[in-house]
């Protein structure tokens, strides 16, 4: 039975890993692969799409899920003017798509030792006064494949607004097409990392894990833990299932509500 | 361009146990230094707005106006900054707003009135902001001083004022932004009075002085600050000279070079404590009543609390 | 992918009626609530249905230090397999020289990194060489939070027994103990270096519940953990002037005629040429195994997660623990075809979400750990036939995501899981309204390079730390142990990597002896020569043009 239902969910499975047999495709779309062109199945991402092309990737791909900015990538779609930016891992292929990936941006980072900086705006002035060349062009934010506001966190930083380049560019995965994009030269994820981690460091580090920190450190739970240690397997056992089932006294819905990285609701 | 130099008359004056609530409310662009460096420039406004019945309505995502204004003729993309924040106002439902900071007003103003002389300039920044609506033009740029004398009026702000400033030396510093190129200047580029009659309004005694209307050196603080001081030098002194207890400023970076530069001027010409910079606003509210706290005054670099204090009954 | 599908809200329309079930259940799903929890009787009979149980899968070893122990077959044949180099045609000269030796750029190796300069190595002294860019890892993807027990109704007793009843009782004691006693520390340590944790309107850590833990203790930034926690250390990292290589993969360990590890050999991935580096103490952080499509299954996994660090680890004799087992997690996204075996965090059922089949009914108590989850959903699907079937031919059961926004209100998703919301958002389906489609995917290796709690294994000089070690979990790891395991055992490792270079007066003369030994043993145990490894990428070249391909150059 066990080995029957491996052979069923192997082989649902074989598409996505092994490649789809041309044979199942019914549809395809054209695409330029650096002006080059391939005939590919519609309805896969772009990242599958340069494979079956044939192409095994060393630059230009990461996580394959959307987090890590390795596979940026650039195209434009014959017949639009428009040049668009996304990542190729959560891209479907379109019929006409003209693109190169960006798998670098040069972007220099200054060396900073974040305990000697003070959370406010003129350090980010200091050590990125670029920022004021910003002309609010937005380019920027046309060219974030995460869709943030990327020019409005750079006007939070030039006037410093700490946490609100921190809310406004926490989702940013650091691809580097928005510093490429920028007529300004800005470098702007370095100043969104930067920021934010003045403005974490701004915040205390809640009371309750200090303390914990303080008791383990002087070893309040030492002879607790001895104790775990001679029972016996079931007498451990019948304490797990009395945690699980117990769970405290706490409730499933017993988390605090919270706002984006920092105070939350009142 | 001329610029009238005579107040107009107030709206009907409201009783002051009414001047709380705001049956008013302008739109308001803070500009980027009164966000941060210069706090209680923004503070002491809002808080003296309030107290004539006015609310300052912060433009929603403004960015910032891109100051000095860009005296390329073919660079229309420094005035994408300005036209963003022009539509801003117009996405409020408004046709115009105040600016406090000086270079801010000047450089919108400026903006506003290069892409008013020319539609094809609109027409192509507005493409090139494919993102945002169109901007329709017409949005009025006015400073807060101007704002005060015409549509407020100082007779207005007269009948309000609760800590009259009688025995206070005033001495105004416009410096550049606010009156030249004389387009866009608000009051007579040489011999200006506005800010002269709203300290008298305020029960000041204005204190004139030749070096009023002149560059304090703006941006050589950072490169050549030796110019600078020599600037500061010849402006403090004069009305050093004239025995001010204050200064008064609409500028950010103006009031940077007065302070810093004062402080390092050594010798005979040195003022005995420094004479204390103030913004206008705050001013304005500090004889209308409002609590010190709100002013700001904690961020000088020359304390002004002790020339305030020194007033009849302050 | 046949037929040109129609697609209402992002789903084919034949989908739609198994979608409305769920919706009209909700309200009541919600007042009753789900199944209770399962007995420990209860797990077992499930886990019948758990990949590893199935036979056909795995097969004992037939060399090295683990010889006659089972591993699964796609690792087992990488570990009986031969050299990509072949030491005779090697220059062992060497090309850089350092105290410490990190292989691996993710939460681990960073980690490492900081604390052996920490304890007093230079940082020019250490260098951290990465397969691809540093930060490309299962780390940087880790979603849904790091646990530690650092609220006043929780302790690291609790949390240890958490990990231990989750791991069948088979965790090594005292290096779980490491990992629950160091937890709290860590997140003074990452909070002190700037990470923004989600806090609620006292300032505190917001902490939820996960999978098989009786206590919410998963400290969570979004849905972008990994990637927060891993940005501000690289970031630390990049500040202090560390020796740093991408795309240099370690191809083998060098060691010493005594068999202590003294080096690597890099490979330059882009252009070909190797270096050697000569260490007094190598870190090994080489992650995890994903990309070996275990059993067929999709997986959450980085490109580069095809178990380097195993091969090498075993040829220089480090005895691995615990690599019968495989985690699947118990939740991939099963629809679109695009997105199969993406992690979809276990926090969507922490924050309430339902497992739901065809029909619309909960069908197991969603917190289950995930070996049971996983199981549990298995045998839903293709023992019940109670799963929707995609397009492709996958089954999948519902997550009923909406319910979040009922629990907890409208925006909850856009806040806390923007990361997946987003995902979906591309894909034309909105999370917030409809249900998602999920199938368990191949997430984490639970077993590993045994080690005592410093990251020190039964081979001189090589320590190791994170995905790519053995012990701390046991035979199944619990949500945010993970990124935990990272944190502590990098800083673990770190710190007793320098410990013992300062210690070290020579790390002797580098040889590929112990490759030279490992493949007699191959040859002698029959393995077929055309085996290689480690295979440091996977490949998803098409298969016609690969039938076309020729290497002219």
């Amino acid at each position: 039975m066990g080995q029957e239902i491996m052979e069923r969910i192997r082989e649902a499975n074989e598409a996505v890993i092994t490649g789809i047999d041309d044979a199942d495709i019914a549809h395809w779309v054209s695409i330029y692969i650096m002006g080059k062109a391939y005939r590919v199945p519609a309805d896969i991402t772009l990242m599958q799409a340069i494979e079956y092309a044939g192409y095994r990737f060393v630059r230009g791909a990461g996580c394959r899920a959307g987090f890590c900015g390795a596979c940026a990538t650039v195209y434009r779609v014959a017949g639009d003017w428009r040049l668009k930016a996304a990542l190729a891992c959560q891209t479907r292929v379109e019929d006409g798509m003209y693109l190169v990936q960006i798998p670098f941006a040069p972007a220099e980072k200054p060396s900073y030792r974040i305990e000697e900086e003070a959370p406010a705006g003129t350090t980010l002035l200091k050590h990125f006064p670029e920022i004021a060349r910003c002309v609010a062009c937005n380019t920027c934010t046309k060219a974030c494949p995460q869709e943030l506001e990327v020019m409005d966190y750079i006007q939070a930083a030039l006037r410093g607004d700490l946490k609100g380049v921190a809310e406004l560019s926490f989702d940013c995965i650091q691809c580097g097409l928005c510093s490429i994009r920028c007529p300004a030269e800005i470098v702007h994820y370095h100043v969104a990392q930067f920021a934010r981690r003045l403005y974490g460091r701004s915040l205390p580090v809640p009371g309750h894990v200090v303390e914990r920190v303080e008791e383990i450190e002087s070893g309040v739970y030492a002879e607790e833990f001895e104790r775990l240690m001679s029972l016996s397997r079931e007498e451990i056992e019948e304490l797990y299932k009395k945690e699980q089932r117990e769970k405290g006294g706490l409730k499933s819905d017993d988390a605090s509500r919270v706002t984006r990285n920092g105070q939350g609701e009142g | 361009m001329p610029n009238e130099a005579v107040p107009k008359s107030a709206k009907a004056s409201a009783s002051p146990q009414t001047s709380h609530i705001t049956r008013y409310a302008v739109p308001y662009f803070p500009g980027c230094a009164l966000k941060d460096q210069a706090v209680g420039f923004e503070r002491s406004a809002r808080a003296a707005l309030l107290r004539l019945g006015w609310e300052l309505k912060e433009l929603p995502r403004w960015n910032c106006c891109g100051t000095v204004y860009s005296l390329s003729t073919d660079d229309l993309m420094r005035h994408v900054a300005p036209v963003r924040n022009f539509i801003r106002v117009q996405e409020m439902g408004e046709e115009r707003f105040v600016a406090l900071c000086a270079m801010c007003y000047n450089t919108l103003k400026r903006s506003a009135r290069f892409v008013a002389a020319d539609l094809g300039r609109l027409s192509r920044i507005n493409a090139f902001m494919d993102e945002e609506p169109d901007y329709r033009g017409g949005v009025e740029v006015l400073h807060l001083l101007q704002f005060l004398r015409d549509e407020i009026g100082f007779e207005e702000i007269e009948s309000r004022v609760e800590k009259p400033l009688y025995g206070l030396k005033v001495a105004p510093y416009y410096g550049c932004m606010l009156l030249r190129p004389r387009e866009v200047g608000i009051d007579h580029p040489d011999a200006p009075e506005t800010m002269e009659l709203l300290f008298e309004h305020l029960g000041a005694e204005a204190v004139n002085s030749p070096h009023k209307v002149e560059c304090c050196g703006a941006y050589q603080t950072v490169a050549n600050p030796g110019v600078v001081r020599e600037r500061v030098r010849e402006i403090v002194g004069a009305v050093a000279r004239r025995d001010a207890d204050l200064i008064v400023t609409s500028c950010p970076l103006c009031t940077y070079n007065l302070e810093r530069h004062q402080l390092s001027i050594t010798g005979e010409e040195k003022t005995r404590h420094g004479i204390p910079i103030l913004y206008f606003t705050q001013l304005l509210g500090f004889a209308l009543g409002v609590p010190e706290g709100e002013l700001g005054l904690g961020g000088a670099a020359i304390d002004p609390r002790p020339a305030l204090s020194q007033l009849v009954g302050g | 992918m046949a037929e040109e599908l129609k697609l209402v809200r992002g789903y084919p329309e034949y989908m739609l009626e198994s979608i409305e079930r769920v919706h009209a259940a909700r309200a009541k799903r919600i007042e009753e609530g789900p199944p209770p929890a399962m007995s420990m009787e209860e797990r077992e009979e499930v886990l019948r249905f758990h990949p590893d149980h199935a036979p056909g899968g795995k097969r004992p070893l037939k060399v090295g230090p683990n010889k006659g122990d089972i591993a699964p077959n796609e690792v087992a044949d990488l570990l009986e397999a031969y050299p990509l180099v072949d030491p005779a045609e090697l220059d062992l000269t060497v090309d850089i020289d350092a105290e410490v030796l990190i292989l691996g750029g993710g939460l681990a190796g960073t980690t490492a990194a900081l604390w052996a300069n920490e304890e007093g190595i230079p940082p020019d002294r250490i260098l951290l060489a990465t397969k691809l860019r540093h930060g490309d890892s299962n780390s940087i993807m880790a979603q849904g939070g790091t646990q530690a027990a650092d609220k006043p109704y929780d302790s690291p007793v609790i949390h240890f027994l958490d990990a231990y009843g989750g791991g069948h009782f088979t965790n090594k004691t005292d290096v779980l103990r490491a990992l629950v006693e160091d937890a709290p520390f860590i997140m003074k340590w990452l909070t002190e270096l700037g990470c923004l944790f989600d806090r609620d309107e006292n300032g505190e850590f917001v902490e939820d519940w996960g999978g098989g833990t009786s206590r919410p203790r998963m400290h969570a930034a979004r849905d972008y953990t990994g990637m927060e926690e891993l940005r501000v250390i690289r970031d630390e990292f990049r500040n202090r002037g560390f020796m740093l290589l991408e795309f240099y993969p370690a191809v083998e360990l060098l060691t010493s005629p005594e068999g202590r590890v003294n080096g690597a050999i890099l490979w330059n991935m882009e252009i070909g040429e190797y270096k050697v580096v000569r260490a007094k103490a190598v870190v090994l952080a080489t992650g995890g195994f994903g990309r070996l499509h275990i059993r067929g299954f999709p997986t959450t996994n980085h490109y580069g997660a095809t178990a380097d660090g195993l091969v090498l680890a075993y040829r220089a004799g480090a005895v691995f623990r615990d690599l019968d087992t495989v985690q699947y997690h118990p939740t991939g996204a099963a629809y679109p075809q695009q997105i199969v075996g993406l992690l979809i965090t276990e926090k969507v059922r922490g924050l309430g979400a339902h497992v739901v089949n065809r029909e619309g009914e909960c069908f197991v108590y969603p917190l289950e750990p995930r070996d049971v989850e996983a199981a549990a959903i298995i045998r839903e699907c293709y023992e019940r036939e109670l799963g929707v079937v995609t397009p492709t031919g996958m089954h999948g059961v519902w997550l009923d995501s909406p319910m979040i926004e009922e629990i907890h209100g409208e925006g909850t998703i856009e806040r806390r899981l923007p990361a997946m919301f987003r995902m979906y958002k591309r894909f034309g389906i909105d999370m917030r309204k409809d249900p998602i489609l999920v199938f368990p995917t191949l997430h984490y290796q639970n077993g590993g390079v045994e080690t005592d709690p410093w990251g020190r294994t039964n081979v001189e000089g090589l320590f190791v730390a994170g995905e790519v070690s053995g012990g701390v979990h046991g035979k199944n790891r619990l949500m945010g142990n993970s990124t935990l395991d990272c944190l502590v055992f990098g800083r673990r490792a770190g710190v007793a990597a320098a410990r013992y270079v300062k210690e070290l007066p020579d790390q002797g003369p580098l040889t590929l002896g112990h490759v030279e030994k490992f493949v007699e043993e191959l040859r002698t145990a029959g393995v077929p020569e055309g085996r290689r490894s480690p295979i440091l990428l996977p490949d998803y070249r098409g298969k016609r043009v690969l039938a076309r391909m020729i290497d002219l150059l």
